[in-house]
């Protein structure tokens, strides 16, 4: 902030609500690279961490709230103030989605049965997983800094999650279709992969707050929407 | 008609002496809304709210240039009567000010000198639906014999609205009404306002940046003399175009 408030604990106020939010992405992030690795390595024991850790981020988000409503019941925030302050709640939030979605993937490595395809899928939900939380972190970085250049990058970048999770789709689904007995897995996989394609789009909402709070208006265009899984059709017949 | 133009300013200066007060503003102040002027401590609000019924005429040192229109009108032209002028654009001080009279005398007052009424009931009529206007009616009705400088400061203001009302004004003037009072009677103040602009342009200059956000429908910062943003209240206060604005609604050192 180059400008001071006249009082400085307001300034103190929206830091310290900052540096709460970046904790919460510190740890979500640790959490998504962590159910990463728990399912590509099946580490039991880091996916129990995981679960343990959304507790933490759960309790932050409610930090944050508690920050946040306390800093609009004493302050009046105005303009950019103000935008932070309805900001901040998004974002919180924004993050607590995203940590869930680590827990479950978490959750799910654990069911999941050894073999080829959970092994070829899981290392594809890594590379997916470390992407997303480059975007994550880049949203994060133009939060703080108001910048409006980054955080339109970020929305672009979720393309690429989308078309990653296309292709996972299809992956999976002739995998099922192969061979009855790879549902199971597949299953867990797919839903991991839409889990991930959905923080993609928590994250873009992250990128959005960043544009909200720097212009005083959300972006215009329709985000760019490339899952179209919804529109795929089953042919037996492609597959055999 | 609500959105009509009341009052238009073209290119007004105020000078107090060699003191440049207002530098060339420019505004369209609309009928039946609520204006509110913010901004520092000596940036000109009181001297452009002044300008606006030419209460400013009374100082000696002061000089105003460029055209105030009211209704389409230079309310500088030579013909105008100032003193016809302030029973259509009334005003109100930051100071409650009533007369050394009684309640009803004080808002009879204005209704006598400009003889707006034919009898003593038609009088009665206006000083009732006077001060019923300014939300004090039901607080009065049976003391108005007693001196206004008796009612408690709060119900002071009102008496002040409510005589400023009774010559039956377009625009009502406000400079700090609720500075001296209490949360409760700022608050009926408020109310009043807002019923207010069902009837008339109401214009008012206030150092609370949470009164202007309540109150009014349009904001006009001033800075050092300049009209520095003016706008919809909402977009003012959310997403303000010029820093200044932005620094001097977030309580930042510019
Ligand atoms: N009668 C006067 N003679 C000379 N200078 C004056 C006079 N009245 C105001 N000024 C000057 O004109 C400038 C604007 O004053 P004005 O009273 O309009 O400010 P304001 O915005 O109403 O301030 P406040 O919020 O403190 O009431 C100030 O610099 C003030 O010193
Ligand atoms: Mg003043």
């Amino acid at each position: 902030m180059a400008e001071k408030h006249i009082i400085s604990a307001f300034d103190e106020d929206i830091e310290k609500i900052q540096s709460t939010l970046m904790k919460m992405g510190g740890l979500v992030e640790k959490s998504l690279f962590d159910a990463a690795a728990a399912l590509v390595k099946s580490d039991i024991e880091l996916a129990r961490k995981v679960k343990e850790h959304d507790q933490v981020i759960d309790s932050l988000e409610e930090e944050v709230n508690i920050q946040t409503v306390r800093l609009i019941a004493l302050r009046s925030p105005a303009a950019t103030d103000l935008r932070y302050a309805l900001s901040f709640i998004k974002v919180a939030s924004n993050l607590e989605r995203i940590g869930d979605y680590g827990k479950n993937m978490a959750k799910r490595s654990l069911v999941m049965e050894p073999s080829l395809i959970t092994e070829q899928g899981s290392n594809s939900l890594r590379r997916m997983t470390k992407d997303v939380i480059l975007m994550m972190n880049n949203a994060l970085d133009a939060y703080v800094r108001k910048d409006v250049e980054l955080a339109e990058a970020v929305i672009i970048q979720d393309k690429d999650i989308d078309l990653h999770y296309n292709a996972l789709f299809r992956e999976f689904l002739t995998f099922m279709m192969e061979d009855p007995k790879n549902i199971t897995t597949c299953m867990h996989l797919h839903f991991i992969a839409k889990n991930i394609e959905r923080v993609g789009d928590y994250v873009t909402s992250i990128a959005e707050q960043a544009i909200y709070v720097a212009t005083g208006e959300y972006p215009s265009e329709e985000r760019p929407k490339l899952d179209t899984t919804s529109l795929t059709k089953v042919d037996p017949k492609s597959v055999s | 008609m609500k959105n009509e133009i009341k009052i238009s300013a073209k290119g007004v200066q105020v000078f107090y002496a060699d003191k440049h007060a207002i530098k060339n503003v420019d505004v369209e102040i609309k009928d039946k809304t609520v204006t509110a002027f913010i901004g520092p401590s000596g940036c000109g609000k009181s001297t452009f709210l002044r300008s606006l019924n030419r209460m400013n005429d009374t100082i000696n040192t002061c000089r105003v240039e460029g055209e105030i229109l009211l209704d389409g009108q230079n309310i500088y032209d030579p013909e105008v009567d100032p003193v016809q002028l302030r029973a259509k654009v009334g005003m109100v001080f930051q100071k409650p000010n009533p007369f050394p009279k009684s309640i009803y005398d004080n808002v009879a007052y204005g209704p006598r000198i400009h003889g707006l009424s034919q009898s003593k009931t038609e009088l009665d009529e206006i000083v009732e639906m006077a001060l019923r206007r300014g939300a004090l009616w039901e607080e009065v009705k049976d003391r108005l014999s007693e001196p206004g400088t008796g009612l408690s400061g709060g119900q002071q203001q009102r008496l002040c609205i409510a005589r400023a009302i009774a010559t039956q004004p377009e625009v009502l003037l406000m400079d700090e009404p609720c500075s001296a009072l209490d949360p409760i009677a700022t608050a009926q103040i408020e109310e009043l306002i807002n019923d207010l602009k069902e009837n008339f342009c109401v214009v008012i200059v206030t150092h609370s940046m949470q009164q202007a956000a309540r109150v009014s429908n349009k904001t006009a910062f001033f800075h050092l003399g300049d009209l520095v943003e003016y706008g919809d209240t909402e977009e003012l206060f959310i997403k303000p175009i010029d820093p200044r604005t932005e620094s001097y609604i977030s309580g930042k050192i510019g």
